[in-house]
């Protein structure tokens, strides 16, 4: 019978393969949630929205609002200088369209540049001004040529290994390999272009450059394909690339004479665009800062990509493409530099009203303006019994009871929820669920280097530093410039977790800042802006954490040891302690490089801080972060909602690190407390958090959960019969329940070690093995109820409010009760229903 | 040089044979007390058994101690203490490592446990001591025990909550057991204003890795004190508080993680008695009296004048008191010969440094975080100063960190971890002048009772030796176990610290009917041979013995102690070791004849370098004995080495014994011994006497050339021979390390022949290819002996021939037949040819 009503209560995939679980328990929605489901299915059958004509648009809807040029100014320098110009419009219904090929431009005085269409060259020194018009518009930019008569010598570090970038010569597929490709190596991304340098002139002579003829060179003659070249033809004779490395070679190869020009920023236009439709496009255009004032059109040197093709494409001569609706961050890669922009694309022509919503505070506001962006109508609020077990399991990680859930329902208060969220936040279990996830950054459990003992102290530390309200940043800043015994002062734990100084380094960076730099250890990094400079001179504020054997053969005293030093790993220069995105601080003699960095840590000053521990907070509350994953903040993977994570950064900054007051306004937001329903607006969107997304809830909450559920307890190392997983100290306790659903072994920092997608060792676990079914029994629920002299009827529905916080519905309520009156036995009937419940997805979700 | 050795070996033989008989066997220990067995009817059991193998297979050699149980006792009472281990049951006596403990009778339990009721003197010291067991057949391990001063009580479960906690009066110690995730609670009445001090004594009972915490609470559960590890106690953990009202007060007891089981055993101490965690000084000139501040109690210092011992031990510590009681443990204290200099601040810096003089031991505290100790001093150049700091090991939580400046400020040198925290500096003065003594915290914390203590030393000779060990963590055959009639052998390692030369053995009380063979151990070794031989009558019984050593020149003035380390509780990480213990006595025991006794037959011919020699190990079985014999040889001259051991099966009453010596080996006349063993209900061991054997030089050394030929070839390969010491008869030489299908017959040669040839015949299955391990394997017939030594190791080169030339097929016409000079073989050769010469006359032939 187990299987009829499991059957029954949403898995009838069951019957045609347990398979199945791991890939629609996502959807697998709850018996209510699929009948919202179904509604939805229907229209997604139909033709999509812009393939319905839309009525004509208002003509105000078309009206250019916003005329912009970019960039902003033009500076030319030297002969071999260009800028081209990008125009763009923006529409009253915020469309925007590409103008570059509408647009006319006039210079003023005329001599000063040559213009060959959107491209403008230097002829004359001055200063002047550039008039671009479209239609009735105009804007006028600054222009100043300098050095127009001047050609300098092509240098190999600003104009040719900005070709093997742009040529794909130096990635990791190709000689950028460790140990290159065909006997050819180059440095990743072009880190080490001395390296470079010697590689291709010294390496083996006479074979890769040949000065006497130029032409004949093996580098020109692999890069267009004369000869057999694994990576194909890369660029034409006549191409730029093939003449400015042409060029240089017949100058005779000569190597940099001194410092050059450093890239400084980067910039890429248009800011951003909103697409109407599919193949719409829109030309963009990189300008390189340089260190010594000048600036470089590198639209055709940069590296461009789209971190969703599903949504725009971009083609390396910068034209962006629209396909599907959806957001694209289109990047532009140039020098160590990557930048990017935010381009929404839109059904054609597609037609939508903004619903004003009331905002229960500044998360809803910010989430409404990107929503209305979108054109995302989002999921309406949820019900009160939904609210109250989604608060509970998100807050306390426990269920409400059924006495708690009356009492919620019948409170007929407007704030109520707001009391609720206050009741919760005050409660021990909320202290116990973030000591369990900050346990998880801080990676604490035993190792070889760490004893049991040790970790156990390491745990109490965080626990009271948590239940004390230690503001966050305080908290922080004890651990990482902590010194003394691993027992009398756990807190060094967090340098005898790991115990070597790039991974220390590594793990701040991922832990405080949400940045993952460990490619910048031997590269430069692909997709971010961190460099080999960035990685180790960061690295070096760990360089001199001493250690050295405590009296108790367990302990370890970590101490500041005032010396040593982290040295790069192309030449071995000595790095100087810098902040990661930040200044390089004075350290005086005998100060502790430690102290000096964790009191900028987690200050005002670094900007990472304070937005990735909301970040943090933001994903536990919504199963998935503002920056997604929470530890893989890089410039390729923006914020989904820059506006609300600059906010929320902020207001935790003015908290003074309290996280429980942001708590506080995430619960208390509208956007929270949406409901799963979908629209036809909101159906595709996975990051914008227009509606409830699913979660399966984290391994120790469904242990927990099912306990709490079933009347029984477990039994972990250290702690008393009953207590629940949320609590284990330890991160190698565990048991089979909690390694198959996920739960982190904090071998590592990365927040992927909390396994939340489900799998099939889950899903049979649930179905066969022990835990479901001897907890349902092992409580003896059943038996005491129906000792009590409850009905069938009243047992099931007390099942119901303790598993889902709901009553059955009538329906459900018959057919359960026919399904018990079939048992031969009443009792076991009502175990099965039981043990149904408990593998109902609507159980094992949070929605 | 081998007529000096063989001097040297008879002078020292006289020298310490003489001492040995010189010994007038002692009376019996006072700390020993040999108890006739209360289990009589075992007793005559044993003796009523006719059959001669049954008494030997009854008896039960090499017991083992495990645990002694109660972990605790209270002194000036008498207790049943139970010994627990292995083939324990013919206990006859314990012994004790401390005077004051009277057995007065031992009972068996079981083969593995006797229980032995022991009065403890009143005046006995409280905290740790040692005892070890003797049985009829052997010795045990020692193994700690604890006494008290505080009448003991039995902890009684259940006492989890504070619901259920065990009452218990004020001054008591509680017996107990933390088992898994258990916690113990004990209810405590208290006075307002009553010092509540509590003394956990756990992992320093050194019975088990158990590493507790305590903690005082008061009614409402709120923490007045708690401690898990402490620099007072090590693991173990001490609180003291001064409660703010009348009621009842908890102590509670559990496992530092929450662990636990059953060998988590400990004496916990409940009272009102003083609890300092530190004494200032910590240490003073012997023979004078001295004001001591003891710090760190809950009612605050408090000050106590005490009379210092007249002579100096490593081990002393002072124990506080006052009108409420005695501390549970006593806190260490040094005692030298110089006077004190106490630590007068402010000296923060090295101007304001506490000015001292030699001889002067320096005492300090570091008071507070940031504190720093300046003492100035002046020294004369070429000084040479051991610089010992004391802060851990007399128990402070100081982490000391010691620096050396010059007078105006200039860095000379410093030391933090030496002696585990503790720093250490050997320093010789660079010139006359002024100098800085900077001490600090290491993480420059301080606390009212950081104190420490600096002493500077000439450095000085000192000496200890030790049984070296046979396991490696436990005390197996660190006793000497001397079988009437037969003979018990061991290893003594000597530690000569600042000083170099020959060092011999003494003993003070050795008991009768015992005689002990050594030699001198020479002064570039560091481990000699001891046998123990006692004589058919010798009485049965056993004592703790005093070994010393001294430099062989009495002029020297040196001498030091024997010291045996125990590790009483191993862990985690890498068997680190928690808590051992250190004896200065070696126990011995005269136990029944052995069914078994082994000798050495003493070699009439030395073994030469890179030579071999085959040590013949003879076994005199009883009658009815067929036991198996193990054979160790353990003492190997520098560059002699063998194997491990030797089996001699039962049906043999010899085996050999393989040695072989280096070509570095040391020339000369050394003591050998080999010990045997055998299982008569547990292992037994005899010792053969101690034998001599010489190391010389080779008598010939052969120098062989490079030899080359192709397959199926015969190689003649002349040898020159080195004569070097005249030998009579004739010596034969063998070639070994020839390649398969290879052969050279042996030859032979008397102390006259300079040159021999090998005829080395190969076949077409030899191996080809260059063989480098062939060498002459020579053996000389020495004093009825062979002497067997390797020597002209050279290489063998075995060539592929080359391939004949075939005739031309196309024109066998015009080909003339091969001409019938070319034809016949080879000549044979007369002379042999070296590789290079045959190498030569193949290029002249080409």
């Amino acid at each position: 019978m187990k299987n009829i009503i499991f059957r029954w209560l949403g898995f009838r995939w069951c019957a045609f393969g347990l398979i199945a679980f791991a890939v629609t328990s996502v959807v697998a929605l709850p018996r209510s949630l699929a009948q919202e489901n179904a509604a939805v299915e229907t229209p997604a059958t139909e033709p999509p929205a812009a393939a319905v004509p839309a009525p004509a648009a208002p003509v105000t809807a078309n009206a250019v609002v916003r005329f912009a040029v970019f960039p902003p100014t033009v500076h030319l320098t030297t002969t071999r200088d260009h800028q081209t110009l990008v125009g763009q419009i923006e529409l009253a219904n915020g469309l925007t369209s590409d103008v570059t090929r509408e647009m006319t431009i006039e210079v003023t005085p005329a001599e000063l540049v040559q213009i060959e269409g959107n491209r403008l060259r230097p002829k004359q020194d001055g200063d002047g001004q550039i008039t671009v018009r479209h239609g009735d518009q105009s804007i006028v930019i600054p222009l100043v040529v300098r050095q127009s008569a001047e050609t300098l010598p092509l240098s190999f570090r600003l104009d040719i290994m900005p070709v093997f970038m742009r040529s794909g010569c130096n990635t990791g597929s190709c000689h950028g390999a460790a140990r290159g490709k065909d006997g050819f190596n180059l440095s990743l991304f072009g880190f080490d272009p001395a390296g470079d340098y010697h590689r291709l002139m010294r390496e083996q002579l006479g074979r890769r450059v040949d000065l006497a003829f130029p032409e004949r060179s093996l580098l020109l003659e692999k890069a267009v394909g004369t000869v057999s070249h694994s990576g194909g033809s890369l660029f034409k004779n006549d191409s730029r690339y093939y003449q400015t490395l042409l060029e240089w070679l017949q100058n005779g190869a000569p190597d940099d004479p001194g410092a050059v020009p450093q890239v400084v920023s980067v910039e890429l236009y248009p800011e951003g665009g909103v697409l109407n439709g599919p193949d719409t496009t829109q030309q963009l255009t990189v300008v390189a800062n340089y260190s010594d004032g000048s600036t470089r059109d590198v639209t055709e040197l940069a590296y461009f990509s789209s971190a969703n093709d599903n949504s725009a494409t971009v083609t390396q001569a910068g034209v962006v493409t629209a396909a599907n609706r959806g957001e694209a961050f289109l990047m532009a890669r140039y020098d160590t530099h990557t930048v990017g922009r935010h381009f929404i694309v839109l059904p054609k022509d597609l037609e939508f009203v903004w619903q004003e919503l009331p905002a229960n505070n500044y998360i809803d506001e910010l989430m409404y303006a990107k929503w209305k962006r979108l054109r995302i109508e989002p999921a309406p609020l949820c019900d009160d019994a939904t609210f109250l077990r989604r608060v509970s399991l998100d807050i306390c990680g426990m269920l409400p009871t059924a006495v708690e859930l009356d009492a919620f329902l019948a409170d007929s208060e407007p704030n109520k929820r707001a009391k609720k969220i206050d009741e919760l936040l005050e409660r021990k279990e909320f202290v116990e669920m973030w000591v369990m996830k900050w346990a998880e950054l801080l990676q604490i459990r035993s190792t070889i280097n760490v004893s049991y003992k040790s970790a156990l102290l390491y745990f109490n530390w965080l626990q009271q530093q948590i239940a004390n309200d230690v503001p966050i940043d305080a908290m922080v800043r004890e651990l990482l410039s902590s010194k003394g015994g691993t027992f009398s002062n756990p807190a060094t734990n967090y340098y005898q977790m790991q115990t070597d100084t790039l991974k220390v380094a590594e793990n701040v960076a991922q832990v405080f800042m949400g940045m993952r730099t460990q490619c910048a250890q031997c590269h430069n990094h692909p997709f971010d802006r961190w460099t080999m400079d960035d990685y180790y001179s960061f690295a070096a504020f760990f360089s001199q954490v001493g250690r050295k054997p405590g009296e108790d053969p367990r302990e370890v005293i970590v101490f500041n040891s005032g010396g040593g030093d982290v040295r790069h790993l192309v030449g071995g220069r000595v790095m100087t302690p810098k902040f990661l995105g930040g200044a390089q601080p004075e350290i005086q003699p005998g100060q502790d490089r430690r102290q000096v960095m964790a009191n900028w840590l987690a200050s005002p000053e670094n900007p990472f801080f304070a937005r990735n521990l909301t970040n943090i907070v933001w994903a536990h509350f919504f199963g998935k972060g503002i920056v997604n994953d929470v530890d893989d903040v890089r410039v390729s993977n923006p914020a989904v909602n820059e506006a609300l994570l600059a906010e929320l950064g902020k207001r935790f900054t003015d908290y003074k690190y309290n996280f429980k007051q942001l708590v506080r306004d995430i619960c208390n937001s509208r956007t929270y407390q949406l409901d799963t329903k979908i629209n036809d607006s909101n159906a595709s969107d996975e990051t914008n958090f227009s509606r409830r997304y699913l979660n399966r809830m984290r391994a120790e909450v469904m242990l927990d959960v099912i306990s709490q559920v079933t009347d029984t307890g477990n039994k972990f190392r250290g702690l008393a019969f009953g207590a629940r997983a949320v609590q284990i100290a330890d991160g190698n306790t565990s048991n089979y329940f909690l390694t198959t659903f996920g739960r982190a072994t904090r071998e590592t920092v990365c927040s992927c070690e909390v396994v939340m997608e489900p799998n099939l060792s889950q899903a049979l676990h649930l179905l066969n093995g022990e835990t479901v079914h001897q907890k349902c029994r092992e409580g003896g629920l059943i038996a005491k109820m129906i000792g009590e002299g409850q009905t069938p009827a009243s047992v099931i529905t007390e099942i119901y409010q303790r598993a889902f916080s709901r009553k059955p519905e009538e329906e459900e309520l018959q057919r359960l009760l026919g399904m018990v009156a079939e048992s031969p036995d009443v009792q076991d009937g009502l175990h099965d229903v039981f043990w149904a419940v408990l593998n109902s997805p609507e159980f094992m979700f949070n929605h | 040089m081998k007529q000096k050795s063989s001097v040297n070996f008879l002078v020292a033989c006289c020298l310490l044979l003489g001492a040995a008989f010189s010994v007038n066997p002692s009376p019996q220990c006072r700390e020993c007390v040999t108890l006739d067995r209360t289990d009589r009817s075992d007793q005559s059991d044993r003796t009523d058994r006719s059959n001669q193998t049954d008494r030997f297979l009854s008896a039960a050699s090499s017991p083992r101690l495990n645990l002694i149980l109660p972990r605790g006792v209270q002194r000036g009472q008498t207790h049943t203490l139970e010994f627990i281990g292995e083939r324990l049951g013919d206990a006859q006596e314990i012994f004790f490592y401390t005077p004051g403990f009277q057995v007065q009778s031992i009972e068996m339990v079981d083969a593995n446990r006797v229980k032995a009721v022991v009065q403890v003197a009143a005046d006995v010291p409280v905290g740790r001591h040692i005892a070890q067991v003797r049985t009829a057949t052997g010795i045990s391990d020692y193994r700690p025990f604890w006494v008290n001063h505080l009448p003991i009580a039995a902890e009684v479960e259940p006492n989890n909550d504070l619901a259920s906690a065990q009452a218990v009066s004020m001054n008591v110690t509680v017996d107990g057991i933390v088992t898994n995730e258990d916690i113990d609670y004990y209810a405590v009445p208290c006075q307002e204003g009553q010092r509540l001090s509590v003394e956990i004594v756990a992992m320093r009972l050194g019975s088990y890795l158990f590493d507790p915490y305590i903690a005082i609470l008061d009614a409402n559960r709120f923490e007045l004190a708690v401690s898990d590890d402490s620099a007072l106690a090590g693991q173990d953990g001490v609180c003291s508080v001064q409660v703010p009202s009348a009621g009842t007060y908890y102590v509670m007891v559990r496992e530092s993680s929450f662990g636990g089981n059953g060998e988590c055993r400990y004496q916990l101490h409940i009272g009102d008695f003083p609890r300092p965690t530190a004494v200032y000084p910590a240490g003073g000139p012997v023979g004078q009296s001295l004001s001591l501040q003891f710090l760190g109690d809950a009612l605050g210092p408090f000050a106590s004048e005490m009379a210092l011992p007249a002579t100096k031990s490593e081990d002393f510590a002072v124990h506080p008191s006052d009108s409420k009681g005695l501390a549970p443990s006593g806190i260490k204290f040094r005692l030298s010969e110089f006077p004190n200099s106490l630590d007068n601040e402010p000296n923060n810096a090295a101007a304001a440094a506490t000015k001292i003089e030699f001889p002067t031991a320096v005492n300090g505290i570091i008071t507070e975080d940031g504190d720093q100790d300046y003492f100035r001093f002046t020294a004369k150049q070429g000084q040479v100063w051991d610089i010992e700091v004391y802060g851990r090991r007399i128990r402070s939580g100081l982490d000391p960190v010691v620096h050396l400046l010059k007078g105006d400020g200039t860095y000379l040198v410093g030391s933090d971890d030496s002696r585990g925290p503790d720093p250490y500096l050997r320093w010789t003065v660079p010139e006359d002048g002024e100098y800085v003594l900077w001490v600090h915290d290491h993480l420059n914390r301080g606390r009212h009772d950081f104190v420490y203590r600096v002493e500077f030393q000439s450095v000085a000779p000192a000496l200890n030796i030790e049984i070296p060990r046979i396991e490696q963590y436990g005390q197996y055959r660190q006793s000497i176990v001397v079988p009437r009639g037969g003979r018990f052998g061991s290893l003594i390692l000597a530690n000569r610290i600042n000083f170099g030369g020959e060092v011999v053995l003494e003993s003070e009380n050795l008991p009768a009917g015992i005689r002990l063979q050594a030699q001198p151990m020479l002064a570039n070794l560091n481990q000699m041979p001891v046998v123990f031989e006692a004589a058919e009558d010798a009485p049965l019984g056993g004592q703790l013995l005093t070994l010393t050593a001294r430099h062989a020149d009495p002029a020297q003035a040196i001498r030091g102690p024997f010291k045996n380390s125990a590790d009483f509780v191993l862990g985690e990480p890498n068997q680190s070791k928690y808590i051992t213990g250190e004896v200065e006595q070696v126990a011995i025991a005269i136990v029944e004849k052995l069914p078994f006794r082994i000798e050495i037959e003493q070699p009439t011919a030395p073994i030469v370098l890179d030579g071999t020699k085959d040590i013949k190990i003879k076994v005199h079985r009883d009658p009815g004995f067929t036991g198996n014999v193990h054979v160790e040889f353990p003492f190997r001259s520098p560059g002699v080495g063998t194997r491990g051991n030797i089996q001699i099966p039962p049906d043999q009453t010899e085996g050999l014994y393989p040695l072989n010596a280096a070509g570095n080996s040391q020339v000369g006349t050394w003591p050998i011994y080999a010990i045997g063993m055998s299982d008569v209900g547990g292992p037994a061991w005899s010792s053969s006497q101690l034998g001599t054997l010489e190391v010389a030089a080779p008598y010939v050394t052969m120098e062989v050339a490079r030899a080359g030929c192709e397959q199926g070839e015969t190689v003649l390969v002349p040898c020159k021979i080195n004569q070097l010491t005249a030998f009579e008869g004739e010596g034969k030489v063998q070639l070994l390390g020839l390649p398969p299908n290879c052969e050279a017959e042996p030859l032979t040669f008397t102390s006259t022949t300079q040159e021999l040839v090998f005829r080395i015949k190969t076949t077409a299955e030899t191996t080809a290819g260059k063989h480098r391990g062939v060498f002459c394997q020579v053996t000389i017939p020495v004093r009825g002996e062979s002497v067997v030594s390797s020597t002209g190791g050279f290489e063998l080169q075995v060539d592929v021939p080359l391939p004949k030339e075939e005739p031309k097929v196309e024109a066998p016409v015009a080909t003339p037949p091969p001409p019938a000079a070319e034809a016949p073989p080879a000549p044979p050769v007369e002379k042999p040819l070296s590789r290079l010469e045959k190498l030569r006359l193949d290029s002249k032939k080409k």
